[in-house]
């Protein structure tokens, strides 16, 4: 009798390529997450010089800063910082994917190609302490953002609201025989329960990257709100898309 | 029922030399008719850095060159933000005496404590304290009206015993109103007997459980004033033309112009979360009856209740209002010039010929506030 392999299946190990894409499709089930946000008044011409023409600039410019902690989902663990300009499509609220960094490089793929979001791979961290939090994210070795709340107190769920995300996106397209990709405005519609919140007095900092960091390019010139969440998000397919 | 018009002062962009001047006239010239075709009332508001959507940031000044070109029109600060960081107390009451007197008593006194970021963050003005910033300045104003003197301790102004002048034409006091766009805030309204300015371009149904709320609590009020004004006032758009179809149009681009401007302040519950903005205020009030709130381009901004129509639908529209006890309906005219202003004032003058007849104008209570040719001299 020949000797049998002993890779028996309770030994495989997870790098054992999977038949299926790297990233499940959405909706995304997002439990247990944890959520900081800070608004803040920023400059008027960075915000149109980066807003697509379809879209308008609220009075004051604000910009918006999310630090996302995901325990569960389905690619493992993540975090993500986004930075968004507060904006209005028509007549409605909405914030205007800017960059953001992200901790997990299969969350990384199926955040810029499915979704639109303007990702780049680093370092993401939110923490909480006693009255306060603090996060943090980093690329390519350096600071890009830190976000720093203190004096938080428990405030109603339902006063906090996020609002609807519009990113941008290339969707590959035939002009006749010729590859032609279309640029598109996708919003997306998280579903986000919340749990518990907390608002505090927040600041914002910038790191100086060799090279320059490009999270500058939102000054925070007045902070108009910080809020912690913890909450049960999903993260669904573009609910609407529309031509750039 | 009673009627009024009401001025934002919007001027669209792009902006020239002209602009402002040209909104402010157009304006005037509005309330001037208004006066001569027997509309009861002329609002105007006081907003700050609302760009496009409102540059009447001096409403007083406004009110004053109205008082100067009309003879019965009543002229209403609405409203007045009487938040400290925005206006000392002493001098809210001193602006609208003196424009109760220029007027010869006929000032509105509408109070309000602002509903956007835009202008709150701009004094510097904590959110969370407005409404009592509010309720303790509405408190001191009519005493500083009717006393010969006053000195005060609150929390959020003092002033040692000083004589605030000059005292109002109205004796004892203008009608005092709060803007009210919030079911909380029609109660607080009524706790205090003040009019119930209905800010919120809502519908006759969304109204009518606000204003029974507001007519039960009255009933039992503390007063702050010397008398209580037990008003309800609605606010909407009016366009009237000769057709549905002709007034649709022109009104459709009124109310839609009105909210996107709006769309673009910050109203305080959207970047804020505090349980004192729970509502998003006059501002908003349109967005929620699009057609989808989450739709890219909006939905649609003709709803029920509004002087949009023909004379005969106005008329059955307003019925509506008067049949859930609103008291009066000050109407949007004009935003950023959308409407051509000889079409606004025609628009007046069809509602006063066709419309004003039609509905009972008797119905009102009048305010308590009486004109005196003579106050005592004081000792």
């Amino acid at each position: 009798m020949p000797d049998q392999g002993r890779l028996t299946e309770d030994l495989l190990a997870h790098a054992v390529p999977a038949i299926a894409p790297l990233y499940p499709p959405p909706p995304w089930k997002l439990p247990g997450a944890r959520i900081l946000k800070v608004i803040f008044e920023t400059d008027s011409d960075p915000v149109l010089d980066w807003l697509p023409p379809k879209l308008t600039r609220s009075s004051p410019p604000y910009a918006v800063i999310t630090f996302e902690q995901y325990p569960r989902s389905p690619v493992g663990p993540f975090s993500v910082a986004h930075q968004f300009i507060g904006c209005r499509a028509g007549h409605f609220v909405r914030v205007f994917a800017l960059q953001s960094v992200v901790d997990n490089p299969r969350a990384l793929v199926a955040l810029r190609e499915g979704w639109g979001f303007p990702c780049v791979a680093g370092t993401v961290s939110l923490r909480r302490g006693r009255g306060r939090a603090t996060a943090t994210a980093g690329a390519a070795g350096s600071g890009v953002c830190e976000v720093s709340v203190t004096g938080l107190e428990a405030i109603e769920p339902d006063l906090v609201r996020f609002d609807p995300l519009l990113t941008l996106r290339l969707s590959p397209s035939l002009r006749g025989d010729v590859r032609h990709d279309l640029v598109q405005l996708a919003q997306i519609d998280p579903e986000t329960e919340i749990r518990k919140a907390a608002r505090g007095k927040g600041t914002v900092t910038y790191g100086d990257r060799p090279g320059g960091n490009t999270w500058t390019t939102m000054p925070c010139r007045n902070v108009v709100s910080a809020v912690l969440c913890e909450v049960d998000s999903e993260l669904p397919f573009a609910r609407y898309v529309i031509p750039y | 029922m009673k009627f009024g018009i009401f001025h934002e002062l919007s001027v669209g962009k792009p902006w020239g030399p002209v602009s402002e001047l040209d909104v402010y006239n157009n304006a005037l010239d509005q309330v001037e008719l208004a006066d001569k075709l027997g509309f009861d009332q002329a609002w105007a508001v006081e907003h700050h850095f609302l760009e496009e959507y409102s540059h009447c940031s001096a409403p007083e000044v406004f009110l004053a060159a109205a008082a100067a070109r009309t003879e019965q029109i009543r002229l209403g600060h609405g409203v007045m933000m009487v938040l400290p960081p925005f206006n000392h107390p002493v001098r809210c009451a001193e602006r609208a005496a003196t424009l109760d007197i220029i007027s010869k008593g006929r000032l509105e006194f509408g109070t309000g404590r602002s509903a956007t970021w835009t202008e709150l963050g701009g004094f510097r003005c904590d959110p969370d304290l407005t409404k009592e910033m509010w309720s303790e300045a509405v408190a001191a104003i009519p005493k500083m009206w009717t006393q010969e003197t006053i000195s005060w301790e609150g929390k959020f102004f003092s002033m040692p015993e000083r004589s605030v002048i000059p005292k109002p034409y109205q004796k004892p006091h203008p009608p005092m109103w709060v803007a009210v766009s919030s079911p909380e805030t029609a109660v607080q309204a009524a706790e205090r007997g003040l009019g119930c300015l209905g800010v919120s371009i809502g519908t006759p149904g969304e109204y009518e459980r606000r204003v029974k709320d507001y007519r039960r609590i009255i009933r039992g009020c503390q007063p702050i004033g010397e008398f209580v004004n037990e008003q309800v006032n609605g606010v909407t758009f009016l366009h009237v033309a000769e057709t549905d179809a002709e007034a649709q149009e022109w009104g459709t681009k009124l109310a839609y112009n009105f909210a996107y401007l709006a769309a673009h302040l910050i109203g305080i519950s959207t970047v804020y979360p505090t349980a004192a903005y729970k509502t998003p205020g006059l501002l908003f009030g349109l967005r929620a009856g699009g057609r989808d709130e989450k739709a890219p381009g909006g939905g649609g901004v003709i709803r029920e209740g509004m002087g949009v129509g023909s004379p005969q639908t106005v008329i059955k529209n307003l019925r509506m209002w008067e049949e859930i006890g609103v008291d009066r309906m000050v109407f949007i005219i004009n935003t950023a010039e959308v409407v051509p202003q000889e079409r606004v004032l025609e628009s007046l003058r069809l509602f006063a010929e066709h419309v004003m007849p039609a509905l009972n104008r008797t119905a009102a209570p009048d305010a308590g506030a009486s004109v005196v040719e003579s106050w005592p001299v004081m000792p």
